[in-house]
């Protein structure tokens, strides 16, 4: 089985009153990975679920490759899934869970093994094949899920959550791992997430998500630069929101005229938003707009947290090396350095 | 200044550590523990006190020496008779109340509401803690003569007196007991079903299975344990259960409860004593085989349990 | 859809399955109420048998004795259980274990057999009051009282409250008054109403102690009164369910989780 494109067809789902996917669709390329990321409720789980055949759908279709799947039942869609926890069998050894899929499949004992071998060499756990889950750290089970998930060379695979569980520096390896793997293997991947940084980490594209619908989808860069909903703007990266007013096209900021983006036509009082990188700190200077409020060591990076005279609070990101001189209290002087901004309604 | 200082040190460790005179006891901390001294010397006194009096009189002869002579009559009629009236009584209710019982919270699992859950859960409560007297003559009324089960029965055609069923033997005192021991079950073994994580459901037909191979492989070699323990929980209530027994049986059936029951109830001569420890220790001796595997498996399985 | 067609098929079969067997386990509970009813045969139903227990000559001494050695229970329970299991919770966490193995030993030992112990082992000053039942009670219901009080001090991590207390200055009299007791309020009530639900109906013990209880004494003035008995039964098996549903709703209302599908 080679790996297959995916799509998501008009899909709607209630909860009783409340909608989890209102008309969602989405379309996924072979051996893409695209992932699926919105806060708590989103409808990005149920997506996942409905795809898996875990979860009906009230309306629209799922269409694996050019076969319509919507009636086909869980356990024939050939789809390999990766839980957020605990979900190994217990009572069977890593290698007995690995293998479970071909099992299933009917494949015959030494075949399978050697190929449950094969895919937990692959995620580094050979040696721990005749252990049981709960004698392994919760990294390493997310691995075995994965070896699981793939050994029966699934057309999709289906990532739920598969980080969150897990320690900050165990998720950080892993993501690179799943990301690893499912480039190797070609496979095609839906991988849903609340954490921003994951998602925009390892994904072809990103579909953000709020409300059971989709707000965006695209790269991680385009998500980045150009968000097209304030939603987005928002909910990737860091961003200010600085109330100005909007005069034929253009905002006034720390003394600029910066040309703007507007998703509708607005007039009047709007946000403008701007990335911390986009905000630049001049320390030595005659005429200071800011004092500063925090200073976030951040590594290569520092993040500056000031208020402006006018009483808004701006976070600027600059190199670690420039701002060692910087601490709160210290007057400073901010400027838009980007071209244009986006801008939306109060 | 500074000896101030280290006075008020040491004073603050000993709060934390909760030991306030080390040199007490001869340094063996057990100050350190005295608060838990009133529940161990109330259990002493009220749980091992006679539980030792038993184990250890059991085999004692009159003077006092020891002697395997009251253990030995125990194999010997009419008490062998007993034991063996009783285990098989512990046993059968057992498994009359395990597979039910065992269908029972699986279906209600399965159905998944948490309304119907909570019913069945205050249901079982009180059926379960329904011993003894209300329960003997609530089934002599239901199946008496002129009893509506009874009249039920013969509405579909079974005459169950002209049968010659009779609740005062020993297969009506299994369905006596069947009574409380089907809510038992689904008391003990419903934390059992709660425990099979949705996760492995899902992940088993992710993977291919079909709702049957998923219990076959995941579901029912994760449920073994739970259910094995609970049997023997079961097989531990039906053999030590008295009142039930006493109010239902004419004298007809001896069971080792009821020998003890009688024993206690006319004036205990001496050598009766020893009968009484020795018989109290057989039951000691059954009921522990049957729950000491029973704490064991149950500690296993909390470690995927969690 | 095809995915959750098998539910509804093994839905019907559940339905069916546990109709049945509702019916089945409702049949003896039924055939007794009905008969409890009774007015001199099937045809006649009132209440009369129900009256027939309140009008015998020892039915107030015989409950007050029971209300007596309940109440005495649930006394020394709550002074001999909860600051235990708040010590523990507190200062003792690694006697935990040890202490739950401790209470869980009055389950596995059958009454019996603790019963004949008693009676033949406990000094006779000790057996001569009726409150020697009650002290038994407490250790029979101490795998359950503990149970109820180490969840519900694990629950809210009574440790983490009391440390936080002491830290803000808290005396230990109000760390008592303000912060464990409202805190633990439900568990303590659980183990209390569990202790109660025990004392009032057991039987084994008191018998076998020799001692006239509320259930002894039921047991033998029923057995001339088939029909009185019967509705003493039903009767009692209603209190129960009345007595369950009151605290769970009093539960209910304490407890902050409501986990539904």
């Amino acid at each position: 089985m080679t790996s297959n494109t995916l799509e998501l067809r008009g899909i709607s789902r209630r909860f009783g009153n409340v909608r989890a996917l209102d008309n969602f669709n989405l379309s996924l390329g072979v051996g893409e990975l695209v992932a699926l990321l919105g806060p708590s409720g989103c409808g990005k789980t149920t997506a996942l679920r409905i795809v898996a055949g875990l979860e009906r759908e009230d309306a629209g279709q799922v269409l694996l490759g050019n076969r319509d799947i919507t009636n086909v039942p869980a356990h024939q869609r050939n789809m390999g899934m990766v839980f957020q926890a605990y979900s190994l069998f217990p009572n069977l050894t890593v290698e007995e869970n690995v293998a479970f899929g071909l099992q299933m499949r009917k494949v015959e004992k030494h075949k399978r093994v050697k190929k449950a071998h094969e895919l937990l060499n692959l995620v580094g756990l050979d040696s721990q094949s005749k252990r049981f889950p709960h004698q392994l750290s919760g990294g390493q089970q997310q691995r075995v899920a994965l070896a699981r998930a793939l050994a029966f060379e699934p057309e999709v695979l289906l990532l739920d959550e598969p980080l969150s569980a897990l320690d900050a520096q165990v998720r950080s390896n892993l993501r690179e791992e799943i990301r690893r793997l499912q480039l190797s293997l070609g496979t095609t991947t839906l991988f849903v997430t609340h954490d921003q940084e994951e998602a925009m980490a390892i994904s072809d594209r990103v579909g953000v998500m709020s409300h059971g619908k989709l707000e965006q989808i695209a790269s991680p860069d385009t998500l980045y630069n150009k968000p097209a909903t304030p939603f987005v703007a928002g909910f990737v990266g860091t961003m200010n929101r600085i109330s100005t007013t909007l005069n034929s096209g253009r905002v006034n900021l720390f003394g600029k005229s910066i040309a703007t983006i507007a998703k509708e036509d607005l007039t009047g009082e709007v946000i403008a938003l701007v990335r911390p990188e986009s905000v630049s700190v001049k320390t030595s200077t005659s005429n200071p707009n800011a004092t500063v409020i925090t200073r976030s060591f951040l590594g290569a990076n520092s993040q500056l947290t000031c208020r402006t005279n006018d009483g808004f609070i701006v976070q600027a990101l600059m190199g670690s090396h420039e701002s060692g001189e910087l601490h709160p209290g210290s007057m400073v002087t901010l400027e838009i350095t980007s071209e244009e901004v986006l801008v939306s309604h109060v | 200044m500074a000896k101030d200082l280290t006075l008020d040190q040491s004073l603050l460790e000993a709060e934390e550590t909760g030991a306030r005179n080390r040199t007490g006891f001869s340094g063996l901390g057990l100050k350190k523990v005295s608060p838990l001294f009133p529940l161990i010397i109330f259990i002493s006194v009220f749980f091992f006190w006679p539980i030792g009096a038993v184990l250890i009189n059991a085999f004692k002869d009159n003077d006092g020496s020891f002697t395997w002579a009251n253990y030995q009559l125990l194999f010997q009629e009419p008490y062998n008779k007993a034991f063996y009236n009783s285990i098989k009584l512990g046993l059968i209710s057992a498994l009359t109340g395990a597979i039910p019982g065992a269908l029972i919270a699986v279906a209600i699992q399965q159905r998944g509401s948490v309304r119907l859950k909570k019913l069945i859960s205050s249901i079982s409560g009180v059926l379960a803690n329904t011993g003894g007297v209300p329960l003997a003559f609530m089934f002599l009324a239901a199946f008496g003569p002129e009893g509506l089960a009874t009249l039920a029965c013969k509405a579909i055609g079974l005459d169950i007196y002209g049968l010659g069923f009779t609740l005062f033997s020993f297969w009506g005192l299994v369905i006596i007991y069947t009574y409380f021991q089907i809510p038992i079950m689904v008391i003990v073994f419903t934390p059992a079903l709660e425990s099979l994580r949705r996760e492995w459901r899902d992940a088993a037909y992710n993977l291919g299975a079909s709702n049957f191979q998923y219990w076959l492989r995941v579901g029912i070699p994760l449920l073994t344990p739970s259910f094995v323990a609970s049997f023997l929980l079961l097989f531990a209530s039906g053999f030590s259960a008295f009142a039930t027994a006493r109010a239902m049986t004419v004298g007809n059936i001896s069971l080792v409860p009821l020998i003890i029951g009688t024993l206690l109830d006319g004036n205990v001569t001496v050598n009766q004593f020893n009968l009484g420890y020795a018989l109290a220790m057989g039951m000691i001796v059954v009921a522990l085989l049957a729950m000491i595997p029973y704490l064991l498996i149950q500690s296993r399985t909390s470690k995927w349990q969690r | 859809m095809a995915a959750l067609k098998q539910r509804s098929s093994s839905k019907i079969a559940s339905t069916i399955f546990l109709v049945l067997i509702g019916v089945l386990i409702a049949l003896p509970l039924v055939g007794a109420a009905e008969f409890s009813l009774r007015e001199g045969g099937r045809s006649k139903h009132s209440f009369h048998a129900y009256i027939w227990i309140f009008q015998q000559e020892d039915f107030l001494i015989n409950a007050s004795t029971t209300l007596e050695i309940a109440l005495v229970a649930v006394v020394v329970t709550f002074f001999l259980m909860v600051p235990t299991v708040a010590w523990l919770h507190i200062y003792g966490k690694r006697y935990l274990k040890f202490v739950e193995i401790l209470t869980v030993l009055p389950l596995i030992f059958p009454v019996v057999a603790l019963a004949t112990g008693a009676a033949l082992a406990l000094p006779a000053w000790l057996q001569s009051t009726k409150y020697v039942l009650s002290m038994m009670y407490v250790v029979l219901a101490m795998p359950f009282t503990f149970r109820a009080l180490d969840i519900g001090m694990r629950g809210v991590q009574l440790e983490v409250l009391v440390a936080a207390g002491r830290s803000l200055g808290a005396s230990w009299r109000s760390i008592i008054l303000r912060i464990i007791t409202p805190v633990i309020l439900p568990s303590i009530f659980a183990a209390l109403f569990l202790t109660v639900a025990l004392s009032l109906g057991e039987f084994t013990l008191a018998q076998l102690l020799h001692w006239t209880t509320f259930p002894t004494w039921v047991a033998v003035a029923a057995q001339g009164n088939i029909l009185g008995a019967t509705a003493l039964s039903v009767g009692s098996l209603l209190t129960a369910w009345i007595l369950l549903f009151s605290f769970t709703f009093f539960d209910r209302k304490t407890s902050r989780t409501q986990e539904d599908e």
